[in-house]
């Protein structure tokens, strides 16, 4: 079994009620190709950083599953059918996962840069990039 | 004119970010992180200025372009004149 990660947002004007149909259905998508979600987290309304379908904001989901490579064609599909769904990433984490084993160490926090750490080493900027007239000859 | 000698020694031969401290991993998922590596036009600044190794620079990129894909990034950004 593989483990994917499928990020998908929802279009903002959702009720909770359409939140938990989509949940529903998806679960059935996987569940039904003998996949198996390992988590579901909807990350709430965020603000996207370009307007898609002429919304500012979407709903985003995250989903973690296992399952057969044949699973992400079929929720993919899914997803692009769906109406209320803007848009959508897969990633593949691992190959070959024991499902036993990952159970056990559930979902593993990432350590990621807090803003803190991130303050200390701003990048340079890259001189001459205001308008038009980029990179003009200096390199 | 014959040829000019560009003197311009780039300040970043340091370490890479990446390399010095294991513990920082690149997501896609995480703009507050990936912003540092793109200009304001929403670009992606180049290795030589970032001071990434080959490895991370190509994550970065990678990690990027994802992001851009779930408008967690923008693609563009236009500044103002």
């Amino acid at each position: 079994m593989r483990r994917y990660e499928t990020i998908f947002i929802i279009t903002p004007d959702s009720s909770d009620d359409e939140l938990k149909t989509i949940y529903e259905k998806f679960q059935g998508v996987v569940t039904g190709r003998k996949g198996q979600i390992l988590a579901y987290e909807e990350q709430g309304k965020k603000k996207l950083a370009y307007d898609i379908k002429r919304h500012g904001k979407g709903h985003y989901v995250l989903m973690d599953y296992l399952g057969p490579s044949d699973i992400v064609a079929e929720v993919e599909r899914n997803l692009r059918l769906d109406e209320r769904i803007l848009a959508y990433i897969t990633v593949k984490l691992a190959d070959k996962v024991d499902p036993e084993s990952l159970k056990a160490k559930a979902a593993e926090p990432r350590r990621t840069v807090k803003e803190e750490d991130a303050g200390e080493e701003a990048p340079p900027f890259v001189a001459g990039e205001r308008g038009s007239g980029e990179e003009a000859g200096q390199g | 004119m014959a040829t000019k000698r560009r003197r311009r020694a780039f300040p970043r031969r340091k370490v890479c970010r990446f390399c010095a401290d294991s513990a920082l991993t690149i997501e896609y998922k995480d703009p507050k992180l990936l912003k540092y590596f793109i200009t304001e036009r929403g670009k992606i600044i180049p290795r030589r200025i970032s001071g990434n190794c080959a490895r991370h620079q190509r994550e970065i990129t990678l990690a990027v372009k994802r992001a851009r894909q779930i408008a967690l990034m923008p693609y563009t950004s236009t500044l103002p004149h």
